[in-house]
């Protein structure tokens, strides 16, 4: 543009002055294109838009697969739980719905499903339970060879037909008859109709599978939807198209005609510069590391919100024998002095994260109300005279005069490193404990933690599923992700007791003893619980933030005028 | 004719005139000569005063200034610089179990049903708001399932503009929050949202409220206070602020300054001086021994600085988390003392063929005494200049090594490390930043000028010019 004005001039000096009005004719024609292209670019190219009920997103990575039988990446669940659909889902509540399955029963080890006769393919066929057993038994079956195949261990014989030790037919689920599913557990397993919303439970119909020739869910042709919304386009790396499936049993209640994603890029200045443009609806990158992230969207005014991604932090001790911190009373010393919420409110000071006081993060479900008002934990008393009561007798038992410089590892995020350096002045300054920091990169820091290689370490553990199981068992003495080594015939007893039942009281009640056990012998300092913030258009109103699957769900969103 | 024959009385002495022979210039000495001209260079005089200054201050700054650099107040985070603030004394905060109600009757979320939720009414605060903590409740609303608390720190514009999301209840049942979220001494505009899961009140009420300046009685012992709640204490000035775990500036600055300065000075001297001797020595002897020393340094040039910082580091056992001032110091005189050895080889290579040398050759003069009385002395100008532009570079990788995290160890501030931790928060407390920053360019500057004055003074030739 400002070339052609500089040009101007010049042509009308150099020629005849006859070519001035020309050229300004043709200036303003090429203006007047320009505005058109840009108005009809901007009406195909908004956040939202009510009167079609259409949205456009952005993604920070494209699916790495889409096939629910392989399982796969975060992206790819969040894609596969809006055009698929389980034997049950989630409310925008949380809570379990019925979705093919109209209602369920479940005695012991033995789970039984009455699916719902309009629930079709977007074929037109409709959802079997043999769609059910065909998936079920292609997800285990070795050749396979499913990331999320340990899942379905806990279905009779998952376990030995994934190990190639027994026939895929042996596994523990059947069709009754086409609208009846029978599942035999392996054990009481109190969290199973959790499990039902995961994407590696869906369904598979066997003649679409096998038509693909292995390129089941590869591109747009090779699929089959069953879910409120479908795949119209794939380019891959580039760009994802979903609409409403009108075959969807409960389609009334989906509102959302279309959700395009034209961008997809990992770069979230970008992706937040296109949601000030009014080009996407949702950027939920603004992980509030630092107040600072936060800053640009109050700038501009922006709502934020927030929502937990449930993941718990907490300092994790190393037990193993040769270091100082297997010392019981060491580890309570450093307990009886650190205060989670000085941490996060003063130290940290990002919106939301809420203190730790447990392994368990407050949004668990527990038997009828939430797990943690159910069990609430003694919020810890700060003492320092009792911590340097235990240092004493941590000396002693020891046989140090002074406790030698422990390591503490993390990882170099920001956060950690601000902990780190908290921590550090907190430990010399109450208790005269010099620790030295270890910074690594994330995957260094994740070696260090199975070799053992530190005293403390800054670590943190996000659900699989639904129940506060699968916090509990990290620290039981055969899981391989208890890094510290702790292990406690007695918390192993309640993590068993809780495992082999299918009444709600007597797992919780077993698991509120584990909460405790872990207070009361110092294996973890819980830090925080983590949220997320996002910005979103003001008019796009019931997105659904969840803390396990897709973190996003688009199902009951609407545009609103 | 009489070959002339002096007699006595041909040649008497004159009497002495006083004032005949006056010498126009008063002889100086080198020395003399260059602190005269280097006098008369304003910026160069002007930066040895600051380096003077500033190593002053790395010497006696820590008992002027008598604050711990590693005190984190965390009743004072990343605040800007400030003189004689005052704060309240209040009483330990405890633990405040909030307010609940009997939780109104949750509607049934219908997704098609349009919002029926109220403006949250009555937010009020319990107790007095100060930067301990603000405890809100409120009005309980008809059909909430849970209730969002936004905090701005101006009025809000619109119900998008609310501020920062501080967090939500659990349940409808809880109509209280506490908010202990870095309080500042400023006023807070509150707002508290009903939610059903799915929708937000529409509407939405706002509060001002005015945060006072407090601390704890048991943080006013801490700080070796005396006082009760109520009082009214001075808190400690912190004229350069403070950083984001509450540490005050100056004092981080003072203690940075001694490892930025020791590794800027320290280091260059001993890589001068490794430099010279090795310079001196291969260009004094020339030949064969000149090549084959040349072709040494010529290889040393070629070794990447980092790589072998960091090998140094695993070589002296430094684990993760220690100072790595040692190996640094060692990775600097070994890998920087080339430049100086080749300076000095080709001003030695040419000084031992001025004729003054040849002369004093010719009186029998040893290769120490050649060495000492006149090579030395002649490249001292060129070699001061070195040194002083040395200091910089040094001072800039101590900055550069310690940001990057091989340098000192946390809790020990280096300049360089400082302006890494002040970098992440110099949208909101830029004088986190700027005032490491401000001291390594000023640092670096002044030794710059310095090095460019001491040229002018210390070149010989640059005399006749003037």
């Amino acid at each position: 543009m400002l070339y052609l004005l500089w040009i101007l001039p010049l042509l009308a000096d150099h020629k005849s002055r006859s070519y001035l009005p020309w050229l300004l004719r043709l200036f303003a024609a090429l203006c007047l294109l320009a505005t058109g292209v840009q108005v009809w670019a901007q009406t195909q190219d908004q956040a939202v838009d009510f009167a079609t009920q259409s949205i456009q997103l952005a993604m920070s990575d494209e699916p790495r697969s889409l096939n629910s039988i392989k399982a796969v990446d975060a992206f790819g669940i969040y894609i596969v739980e809006h055009i698929m659909d389980g034997l049950l889902r989630r409310d925008a509540n949380h809570q379990l719905v019925p979705a093919v399955a109209e209602r369920w029963e479940m005695h012991g080890t033995t789970a039984r499903f009455w699916l719902r006769h309009n629930a079709l393919w977007s074929d037109g066929r409709p959802v079997t339970a043999h769609d059910f057993v065909f998936a079920w038994r292609t997800v285990v079956d070795p050749a396979t060879a499913s990331e999320y195949a340990s899942m379905m261990y806990v279905v009779k014989n998952g376990e030995a037909i994934n190990s190639g030790k027994m026939p895929l037919a042996e596994l523990g689920v059947k069709a009754l008859d086409d609208y009846t599913l029978e599942v035999e557990l392996e054990k009481p397993t109190g969290y199973f109709l959790q499990l039902m919303t995961f994407i590696v439970f869906f369904p598979a119909r066997e003649d679409f599978y096998t038509a693909q020739h292995g390129r089941y869910f590869a591109d747009v042709e090779n699929m089959l939807f069953n879910g409120p919304f479908t795949l119209t386009k794939w380019v891959h790396g580039a760009a994802l198209r979903l609409e409403k499936n009108p075959s969807y049993w409960n389609r009334d209640a989906v509102h959302l005609n279309l959700i395009n994603i034209p961008y997809i890029t990992n770069d979230s200045a970008a992706r937040f510069s296109l949601f000030k443009d009014g080009k996407i609806a949702v950027e939920d990158g603004l992980v509030g590391i630092v107040t600072e992230q936060l800053h640009g969207a109050l700038e501009n005014r922006f709502r934020i919100h927030s929502h937990s991604d449930g993941s718990q932090f907490y300092v994790e001790f190393n037990l193993r024998p040769q270091r100082p911190t297997s010392n019981l009373n060491l580890r309570k010393a450093m307990q009886a002095v650190f205060d989670s919420q000085e941490l996060v409110y003063k130290v940290l000071g990002i919106p939301g994260y809420i203190p730790g006081h447990s392994l368990f993060p407050v949004y668990l479900q527990g038997v009828k109300a939430k797990f943690r008002q159910e069990y609430p934990v003694p919020l810890p008393s700060l003492d320092l005279a009792q911590a340097r009561r235990y240092l004493q007798k941590a000396k002693q038992e020891l046989g140090v005069d002074n406790i030698p410089p422990l390591s503490i590892l993390a990882d170099n995020r920001e956060i950690n490193i601000l902990q780190t350096q908290y921590l550090q002045s907190l430990f010399k300054r109450t208790l005269d404990i010099d620790l030295r920091v270890d910074v690594q990169s994330f995957k260094q820091r994740l070696d260090k933690m199975h070799t053992g290689s530190f005293d403390l370490v800054i670590a943190g553990w996000g659900p699989d599923y639904d129940d506060p199981m699968t916090f509990a068992d990290l620290f039981a003495s055969w899981n391989g992700n208890n890094h510290g080594l702790y292990n406690s015939p007695l918390y192993d007893s309640y993590i068993k007791t809780a495992q082999d039942t299918d009444d709600q009281q007597i797992r919780m009640d077993a698991m509120s003893k584990a909460q405790q056990l872990l207070i009361d012998e110092a294996v973890i300092l819980p830090t925080y619980e983590r949220v997320i913030s996002t910005v979103q258009h003001p008019q796009l109103q019931g997105l659904v933030f969840q803390q396990t699957g897709a973190q996003m769900v688009l199902t009951y969103a609407r545009v609103v005028e | 004719m009489n070959p002339y024959a002096p007699k006595a009385g041909d040649f008497t002495p004159v009497a002495r005139q006083p004032g005949l022979i006056t010498n126009p210039r008063p002889s100086q000495s080198y020395w003399q000569d260059a602190w005269l001209r280097l006098k008369q260079n304003k910026r160069a005089l002007l930066s040895l005063y600051l380096i003077v200054a500033l190593v002053l201050m790395t010497l006696v700054g820590p008992w002027l200034w008598q604050q711990d650099p590693a005190y984190q107040d965390l009743d004072l985070i990343s605040q800007p610089p400030a003189y004689g603030e005052t704060a309240l004394v209040v009483a330990d905060p405890g633990i405040w179990a909030g307010v609940s109600v009997d939780p109104p009757t949750l509607i049934t979320v219908d997704s098609n049903a349009t919002s029926s939720l109220a403006a949250t009414a009555q937010i009020q605060t319990v107790g007095s708001a100060s930067t301990q903590y603000v405890r809100l409740r409120w009005e309980p609303v008809a059909g909430a399932g849970f209730y969002l608390v936004y905090r701005n720190d101006h009025a809000p514009e619109s119900s998008e503009d609310l501020g920062l999301p501080l967090g939500q209840t659990l349940t409808a049942a809880e109509v209280s929050f506490e908010d202990r979220l870095q309080l500042r001494a400023q006023d807070y505009w509150y707002t508290v949202l009903a939610s059903n899961g799915l929708q937000e009140a529409p509407g939405f009420t706002t509060v001002r409220i005015p945060v006072q300046r407090s601390i704890t009685e048991s943080q006013a012992q801490d700080r070796k206070l005396h006082a009760n709640a109520g009082d009214t204490v001075t808190l400690r000035s912190h004229p350069f602020g403070t950083d984001s775990l509450g540490r005050d500036l100056l004092a981080r600055i003072i203690e940075g300054s001694q490892v930025s300065l020791f590794i800027g000075i320290v280091a260059p001297f001993l890589w001068v001086l490794l430099g010279t001797v090795y310079g001196g020595i291969s260009g004094y002897f020339g030949g064969t021994i000149d090549a084959a020393m040349m072709r040494v340094t010529d290889f040393l040039i070629a070794l990447p600085f980092l790589l072998f910082m960091i090998l140094f580091r695993i070589g002296f056992g430094i684990g993760p988390g220690e100072s790595g001032i040692v190996p640094m110091l060692l990775a600097l005189v070994l890998l920087r003392w080339e430049d100086t050895a080749r300076l000095v080889r080709g001003q030695v290579l040419q000084i031992r063929e001025e004729a003054f040398v040849q002369a004093a050759r010719l009186l029998g003069a040893q290769p120490l005494y050649l060495i000492f009385r006149h090579m030395i002395p002649n490249t001292i100008g060129p070699l001061l200049v070195n040194l002083t532009f040395s200091i910089p570079m040094a001072i800039f990788t101590e900055a550069f090594l310690s940001f990057i995290g091989m340098g000192v160890a946390p809790p020990t501030p280096s300049w360089g490390s400082m302006s890494n931790e002040g970098l992440k928060s110099m949208l909101s407390s830029p004088h986190e930043l700027l005032f490491p920053a401000i001291f390594i360019s000023l640092t670096v500057l002044t030794f710059n000028l310095l090095g460019d004055g001491l040229r002018d003074a210390l070149d010989s030739r640059m005399r006749s010019r003037e």
